[in-house]
């Protein structure tokens, strides 16, 4: 029974510790439900032209961040909107629409386009000529934009380190929902979706943050941390049932005697 | 032990019903569970690898697509591992036999004997429900290597949690097993006047005991990963895949001395009884469980030469691989120093712990093929390996089971099956045996690579053979099995001790009464196995 609890307390210090796995205040996701998109953010469409935000938002509206040559974190985060748009029963371009948006300033028009001609092959059933646009922006556009969603990146040598997650913004340009991962379930999306519509927002459920990196060097010590600890618990566990045994033997031998 | 219980009955006549059986707290009757249990998943784990051997029958798509293969290699894997193999010696004949060869009355913790059976049979429903739910059972292999096993839509967390469970019951059992030889060994029983047998599922309930918990976290750790998202295999989400294959090898592999040892000592018990003579290097054997049991636990890397790991850590690891080598040899060296000059008497059980040292040996001796390294970067992942285990695995502690059956058989039924019939079976099982995986270790040299439903037209011969070989070992499975239930049902009276041995199990009834003993067993003089000629 001792090793059953200790093994609970085990799992929990591993959740608890992967949980808080925090890289402090300048990086991150710091949720801002309920926030309204500022009006006045221009980025730049497929075809080269500045637009306002807030006209493009006509509809509940996905939004996520990347840059478009990130070596990371980004190829599984567009895969799975990817995944969540073609399996969700809800009718890209017309119920919802799909922004991606780079938050590196210096990447132009044509990077976008890419991107867009290389994952619509990947939802060959729905409508991603029109549901799901690619943009990108300036410098100041971009730092407000990721400033009213609390999606803080960290410029390192030339890669980013930055959240996976993707948010869920109102007709009205309210910030609705927040999901976190690079793999979300086609029920959540659809209830985001819904909500959106009617202006609800709702509480994120998965809290839990991640962050790209080509090799996590800090991360992995920490997991071995935890194997460590681990280890040193169960053997301790053993050493103390083997001299349990060994000496209530010798008592009851000395009894017998 | 009580003296005013009446001692006519024996314990399957002490209580009836169903839920005499399911609550009961005898060692004896949980250990039949458990073999009635085992029995049915090994039958199921049976089916599933006869399908897999159709399928290999010639190339291209035979009878499954690729996804229904890997799903029934996956199962296949899980259930012989975790059903079969990890229970079967230990929780059956350890449960059955440890506390009757110690000479007391049961296992130390009767509740927690009960406790880790029921564990057994939710991790087996668990594991039998991802037939039913959702994307269907796992494709990713029994090893369930992330990051696949993170990403694939099939029924991955329910398989873990199986294995988890499956996990506790052996921490359980394991844990019961070294209480029991702590502290309940026959007045004047010493360490080394124990059966070998007990002393081979001490060394494994203490790597029951240390290693488990590490799959259990490890497994945790998956689940964690694929319903949290939290990175810590998953490279995409700043995880490590090598991490996985570490912690799942640390304890896999002392897993595979889990299932080999208590099958040496089922061998050394076999050997001394039917040569009638002592068993060669008792403290040898008995010492060789423990350096395998430690030595065991700092091989694991072998599984990962093909993995990545740096060159220094290969070497040593192949280093130490090689090491475990020797006490295993001792073992087999001194099994067939005993046979040497003996009066050997060539029984059932005798023909299969003859069949155990051959086939262990082939199967002991490919592993040191693949223990070198660079060999190992040639057949890792071939057809080789596949052999090399199922030689052990089966070859060896299947085939040391059959023997358990077969030796304890008029033991715990009081019967006794029909002997020429036990003989055809056994060669049956020889035969199909080497025919179905000896061809394996050609295919593997020739790199005809595993996991796959499909090959190359140039190893369909060989595939053929191995699979006509599957049949001959299916109908040698039938034959064993229907003559064993035929002699527990209408077998002669066996009587207490049919074999003549000397060993503290043959004193008693058979079947035993509920307490194993009607008086205080004598002990051999001059230890368990010192026979007079």
């Amino acid at each position: 029974m001792k090793i059953k609890k200790s093994l609970r307390i085990l799992t929990f210090i591993l959740l608890f510790l992967s949980f808080s796995k925090l890289y402090g205040e300048e990086l991150g996701l710091y949720e801002k439900l309920n926030d309204f998109l500022p009006p006045n953010i221009s980025i730049i469409d497929e075809s080269g032209n500045t637009v306002l935000l807030q006209n493009i938002i006509d509809k509940p509206t996905v939004i996520s961040f990347v840059y478009y040559e990130c070596p990371g974190l980004c190829s599984p985060l567009l895969e799975g909107i990817s995944q969540v748009i073609s399996r969700t029963s809800l009718d890209l371009g017309s119920e919802y629409q799909v922004l991606t948006i780079s938050f590196d300033p210096s990447e132009g028009t044509e990077l976008a386009v890419g991107k867009k001609a290389s994952y619509s092959e990947l939802v060959p059933n729905k409508d991603v000529k029109n549901g799901w646009k690619y943009f990108t922006a300036d410098h100041e556009n971009i730092d407000q934009l990721l400033n009213s969603f609390g999606y803080k990146v960290k410029k390192e040598g030339e890669e980013y380190i930055h959240p996976a997650a993707i948010m869920v913004v109102s007709p009205a340009g309210k910030i609705t929902r927040y999901l976190h991962g690079t793999y979300f379930l086609p029920f959540d999306l659809k209830m985001a979706i819904v909500e959106a519509q009617q202006g609800k927002s709702g509480p994120t459920i998965n809290k839990v943050l991640q962050f790209c990196f080509s090799y996590d060097a800090e991360g992995k010590k920490y997991v071995f941390n935890v194997t460590k600890i681990s280890g040193s618990i169960i053997l301790l566990l053993a050493m103390a049932l083997f001299g349990t045994l060994v000496i209530r033997n010798k008592k009851n031998r000395t009894l017998n005697a | 032990m009580s003296e005013t219980l009446s001692t006519d009955l024996n314990f399957f006549q002490v209580k009836k019903g169903l839920t005499s059986w399911l609550f009961s707290l005898d060692h004896k009757r949980i250990g039949l569970m458990y073999l009635y249990a085992v029995i049915l998943f090994f039958l199921v784990g049976v089916v599933l690898g006869l399908l897999m051997r159709l399928e290999l029958i010639a190339p291209g798509e035979t009878i499954m697509k690729a996804k229904t293969y890997n799903q029934t290699f996956t199962l296949h894997g899980v259930i012989m591992i975790f059903l079969f193999i990890i229970p079967s010696i230990p929780a059956i004949f350890g449960n059955f036999f440890l506390p009757i060869m110690l000479g007391t009355d049961d296992v130390a913790l009767p509740k927690l004997n009960l406790m880790s059976w029921w564990l057994y049979v939710i991790g087996a429903l668990f594991a039998l429900s991802t037939l039913v739910f959702g994307d269907g059972p796992a494709d990713t292999g029994w090893t369930f290597y992330a990051p696949y096993s993170v990403q694939t839509s099939t029924n991955v967390t329910m398989s873990v949690m199986a294995a988890f469970i499956l996990g506790f019951s052996s921490i359980l059992t394991g844990l019961n097993f070294i209480v029991t030889i702590h502290r309940l060994r026959a007045p004047g029983m010493g360490w080394l006047q124990m059966p070998l047998f007990a002393w081979s599922l001490y060394a494994t309930s203490w790597i029951q005991l240390l290693a488990t918990p590490i799959i259990g976290i490890t497994l945790l750790m998956i689940v964690a990963e694929r319903t949290f998202g939290v990175g810590l295999f998953d490279p995409a989400i700043g995880g490590d895949p090598i991490l996985y294959q570490h912690l799942f090898w640390i304890y896999s592999h002392p897993a595979v001395y889990i299932m080999a040892l208590p099958a040496m000592g089922i061998i050394s018990e076999i050997i001394p009884t039917f040569a009638r003579r002592t068993i060669f290097g008792y403290k040898a054997i008995a010492y060789s469980s423990m350096a395998i049991a430690f030595v065991g636990y700092f091989v694991w890397g072998h599984h990962m030469f093909t993995s990545g790991m740096s060159g220094p850590a290969r070497i040593i690891f192949s280093v130490l691989t090689f090491m475990v080598a020797i006490p295993t040899a001792i073992k087999v060296f001194n099994w067939v120093a005993t046979m040497y000059k003996g009066s050997i008497d060539l029984q059932p059980p005798m023909l299969y712990a003859m069949a155990f040292i051959f086939q262990f040996m082939i199967g002991g001796l490919t592993g040191l093929v693949l223990a070198a390294l660079a060999a190992d970067i040639h057949l890792h992942d071939t057809y080789f390996v596949v052999g090399h285990f199922h030689y052990v695995m089966f070859g060896g502690t299947g085939f040391a089971m059959f023997g358990g059956m077969h030796y304890w058989f008029p033991k715990i039924w009081g019967r006794m099956y029909n002997i020429k019939i036990a003989k055809i079976a056994f060669a049956l099982l020889v035969l199909g045996f080497n025919m179905l995986y000896f061809p394996m270790l050609i295919l593997g040299l020739m790199g005809m690579p595993r996991r796959y439903y499909d090959y190359l037209p140039q190893f369909t011969d060989l595939n053929v053979i191995s699979t006509v070989g599957s049949w001959i070992l299916a109908i040698g499975l039938i034959t064993m099995l229907l003559n064993l239930v035929n002699g527990m049902r209408n077998g002669a009276p066996a009587g207490r001790n049919p074999w003549g041995s000397i060993s503290l199990e043959w004193q008693t009834k058979s079947p035993p009464p509920l307490e194993n003993f009607d008086k205080q067993p004598e002990l051999n003089e001059g230890g368990p196995y010192n026979y007079k000629n």
